[in-house]
């Protein structure tokens, strides 16, 4: 359903108030750590700041639950494929495959990885609106018309998703059968819903364009002024430099 | 003093470029003169295809800055010439509002998509906030400030699209055809909205559009395009009087004109009136001075036949269908339905009803979550939707979700290569398809470059000529004129009977009228009414909740009804002939010789195909 790539949960709490920035930055310092600090304690801490986000900017645990749902065949396969190529002392051996402890650990280390990417950046996506998403952007100096592209991406994905399910659903009504199996036949049979979809999308370009240049976007003589704009408040600063010492402090324990 | 123009356009001459390479190009405008002052609210009326959104796109400068094209004249607006000004630059002076809503919003956040504009004229943030506190609660949308526009109805989305021009406080506002793809609710919230603005704000109002009954309400000047020129240009009393004309032309008449037309060609007295209480006020005053009330017997009267002999094994059968979608929305609950051969079934309802998705089941688009939907005797969860489509055509809402091929011939020749006819037998269905809907001259081009009308056609063509037994039509008369739209359902109508099921999904009660046989009402998902139009038309109760009005003329009759209308007449044509049959009655009695018994006899042949539901009973 199109609901779907609708990402952010909109709530009023302290995460959700965030400037975007400092959420960038999070995400960005709990990323690194997750690379330069790769042990399951790390992995396991992190999940649980996250967790601790999702439950204080009041985060559905259905929504939670989606998520996890979707990564956990890629989970159990990089944990799984990881611990069968084991090699020294075998716990369980058969023929060129073995695990060890080791190779436990390490598959337990990749799962948990990319279940802590996949929580910091969801917690990034579900608590930042996209406006706030792409003013942070541009606020960090990415160009306005980038911004813009990119929140338009944003904007139409559910639509082209839609969009699709339409086009989808008038040629099957002609007859289309898409239930074909085989892969090669199945793509052909998607012809028409590409080309019928292609020519919307083209269509509904330009009508963009013109709305853009009808709402005054590249007005000749006018510096583009931000309605809301983004202030870094005391509270952000305060996060922000706790984020530092934060950082510095693991860095410096690896390091040592 | 005299105030000068807000619009002023001298010889304005455009041609679009050729289509294809090496092709003359495409003249649209032939000379277009024309001034608008401050405060006027007016209304563009046009065929599709006319060439109202291309002069709605010179307002603006679009046309020629984004369109390129052959260009000629000025168009002047506030006194700056288009020629000279960037189209940004414009947009200080005039807002444009296209049809669509989706490919003109382009924030997440209600807001944000007020505040764009003024953020391009590089306005300060304390100003843009008074501004968009202002231009939401012009259109009533206050409330929503914070929402996303995604969860927004087509009518709120359009409201919005509204407000984001007005934030950038121009002098005029075009909208180009803001209502065509609205259900009745959303189309009189946004005339009402424009109505408050050229009030209260003194904003010129250009709105290019079909609504010939809202028009005679709400607008103070009409222009008709015609070939390329403005062919009339007057007040809506004035110009919608010419009735017959304007059908010569395609665009039609609201009922209460065209009502006073054919009352004047019959009985040979003069009826002037567009609006609803004009005719009201006129008719009473007769009936009065004639003493025509009630108790001398009634005139007029539906007859609406059901083909559907008893003994008919229903085509398709729903039982106890509930529908829920993945996202928890529960669409139908407990539906029971059966559709017998030969029916014309309107679905209606308000929007999110539930009458898509229950069309949607009855050709396996979806499957019930619960029940069973069974079609010609086969269960739709077991059977391929391809399969269905042998049994069950579904022309959609939007012709453009099924155009893709290079040509229209293939085009229209690709429903019956899916049911694998053989080749002969699709050359002639593909030839017929082609005649039917006078398409023949455009049998080679690609039909995605054709105009909007046109692609309808196509579409439809191509779904009839896999000549399914039982046809659903998704609101197929958004956006067309009524030329357009009779030529539409004319070929619906035969199509019917030739002895087909037609499942018409409409808001238009007038079509409902006309052509259905049985009316099928949902609310909230559930079957609210289910019986004949008549039945339907005589409960004002009913027709509230599911938030559905009588055709203007239907509701004249029962104002008229202590006169001896019968109260369930529902056609321009119905009304005219029993309020001619009464005066007769009236003439009778005294013995007068007012009108010549020939222009009474004449059979309505100067009467609109709007008469068609009656002569079908």
């Amino acid at each position: 359903m199109a609901v779907s790539f609708d990402l952010y949960v909109p709530r009023d709490t302290a995460i959700h108030r965030f400037d975007p920035r400092v959420k960038l930055a999070f995400a960005v310092e709990a990323t690194l750590l997750t690379f330069l600090w790769p042990t399951i304690g790390v992995m396991v801490a992190l999940i649980g700041v996250c967790l601790l986000g999702f439950w204080r900017a009041r985060i559905p645990a259905a929504r939670l639950g989606g998520v996890v749902r979707l990564l956990a065949p890629l989970l159990a396969m990089v944990f799984g494929l990881t611990a069968i190529f084991g090699t020294g002392e075998a716990l369980i051996a058969a023929g060129p495959l073995a695990i060890t402890v080791d190779s436990l650990v390490r598959g337990a280390l990749l799962a948990l990885r990319l279940l802590a990417l996949a929580l910091i950046i969801f917690l990034w996506l579900f608590t930042t609106d996209q406006a706030a998403l792409v003013r942070g952007f541009v606020a960090l100096g990415l160009p306005y018309e980038w911004g813009l592209t990119l929140a338009l991406a944003l904007r139409y994905l559910p639509l082209f998703a839609a969009l699709f399910e339409q086009v989808r659903d008038a040629q099957q009504a002609r007859g289309l059968d898409l239930e074909q199996r085989g892969f090669r036949r199945r793509l052909l049979a998607y012809r028409p819903v590409l080309i019928a979809m292609f020519i919307s999308a083209l269509r509904n370009s330009e009508h963009l364009g013109w709305a853009l240049e009808a709402r005054a976007l590249g007005a000749a003589g006018v510096r583009r002024s931000t309605f809301r704009p983004l202030h870094l408040r005391p509270f952000d600063w305060f996060v922000l430099a706790i984020l530092g010492v934060a950082f510095i402090v693991a860095v410096a324990l690896r390091i040592l | 003093m005299r105030v000068p123009a807000d619009i002023l356009i001298q010889n304005l001459f455009f041609a679009y470029p050729p289509l294809r390479p090496g092709d003359d190009a495409v003249p649209v405008l032939k000379g277009i003169n024309l001034q608008i002052g401050r405060g006027e609210f007016v209304a563009l009326l046009g065929r599709v295809g006319a060439g109202k959104t291309t002069l709605c796109m010179a307002l603006n400068g679009l046309v020629p800055h984004a369109t390129g094209g052959v260009f000629r004249g000025d168009v002047t607006i506030l006194g700056q010439n288009t020629k000279t000004s960037a189209v940004p630059d414009l947009a200080r002076m005039v807002g444009l509002v296209f049809q669509d809503p989706e490919t003109q919003i382009v924030q997440m956040r209600v807001e944000d998509e007020v505040a764009f504009g003024c953020e391009n004229l590089g306005i300060a943030p304390a100003e843009i906030e008074e501004r968009v506190t202002w231009a939401l609660h012009a259109v009533g949308l206050a409330d929503y400030r914070a929402r996303s526009p995604l969860r927004l109805s087509g009518g709120e989305k359009q409201r919005l699209a509204i407000a984001s021009m007005l934030a950038m406080r121009p002098q005029v506002l075009v909208l180009d055809e803001p209502t065509a793809s609205l259900d009745p609710a959303g189309k009189t919230a946004i005339f009402k909205v424009l109505a408050e603005l050229r009030a209260r704000h003194e904003i010129t109002i250009v709105m290019a559009t079909q609504e010939l009954e809202r028009i005679a309400r709400f607008a103070d000047r009409v222009l008709v395009l015609h070939q390329g020129q403005i062919g009339q240009d007057g007040p809506p009393d004035e110009v919608l009087r010419q009735v017959s004309r304007l059908q010569e032309w395609g665009i039609g008449a609201p009922q209460m004109a065209e009502l006073g037309h054919l009352l004047t060609q019959r009985t040979g007295r003069t009826y002037r009136f567009v609006k609803m209480a004009d005719a009201y006020r006129e008719l009473s005053r007769q009936a009065r001075k004639l003493h025509l009330e009630k108790g001398r017997g009634v005139a007029g009267g539906t007859r609406f036949s059901s083909r559907r002999a008893k003994t008919d094994q229903p085509q398709i059968v729903v039982r106890e269908l509930s529908h829920t979608y993945p996202d928890g929305t529960v669409a139908l609950k407990q539906i029971n339905l059966a559709i017998y051969p030969s029916e014309f079934v309107a679905l209606l309802g308000p929007n999110g009803s539930g009458k898509t998705t229950l069309a949607k089941h009855l050709n396996g688009l979806l499957k019930p979550s619960q029940g069973v939907v069974m079609v010609e005797g086969q269960d739709t969860r077991t059977v391929r939707v391809a399969a269905l489509a042998r049994l069950v055509g579904y022309a959609f809402q939007n012709p453009d979700h099924q155009i893709f091929a290079a040509t229209v011939q293939e085009e229209i020749a690709f429903g019956p290569r899916m049911l694998e006819l053989p080749r002969p037998l699709i050359a002639q269905r593909v030839a017929e398809a082609l005649d039917r809907f006078r398409l023949i001259p455009y049998a080679d081009l690609p039909p995605a470059l054709l105009g909007f009308g046109q692609r309808r056609q196509v579409a439809l063509a191509a779904v009839l000529a896999g000549q399914p037994r039982t046809l659903i039509l998704d609101e197929p008369t958004g956006g067309l004129d009524w030329r357009s739209q009779q030529e539409l359902l004319e070929a619906v109508a035969h199509f019917h009977h030739l002895g087909h099921t037609v499942i018409l999904i409409t808001h238009d009660m007038d079509l409902v009228a006309r052509y259905a046989t049985r009316a099928v009402v949902l609310l909230n998902g559930e079957v609210l009414f289910d019986g004949t139009p008549q039945e339907l038309f005589g409960q004002p109760e009913l027709l509230g909740r599911a938030r559905l009005t009588l055709p203007p003329v239907a509701r004249l009759a029962r104002r008229l009804s202590r006169y001896g209308l019968a109260p369930d007449i529902c056609t321009v044509a119905q009304l005219a002939a029993a309020w001619q049959a009464r005066l007769m009655a009236r003439k009778g009695k005294r013995g007068g010789q007012k009108w010549s018994a020939d222009a009474i006899a004449r059979p309505s042949a100067s009467a609109s195909s709007k008469a068609r539901g009656s002569d079908g009973g």
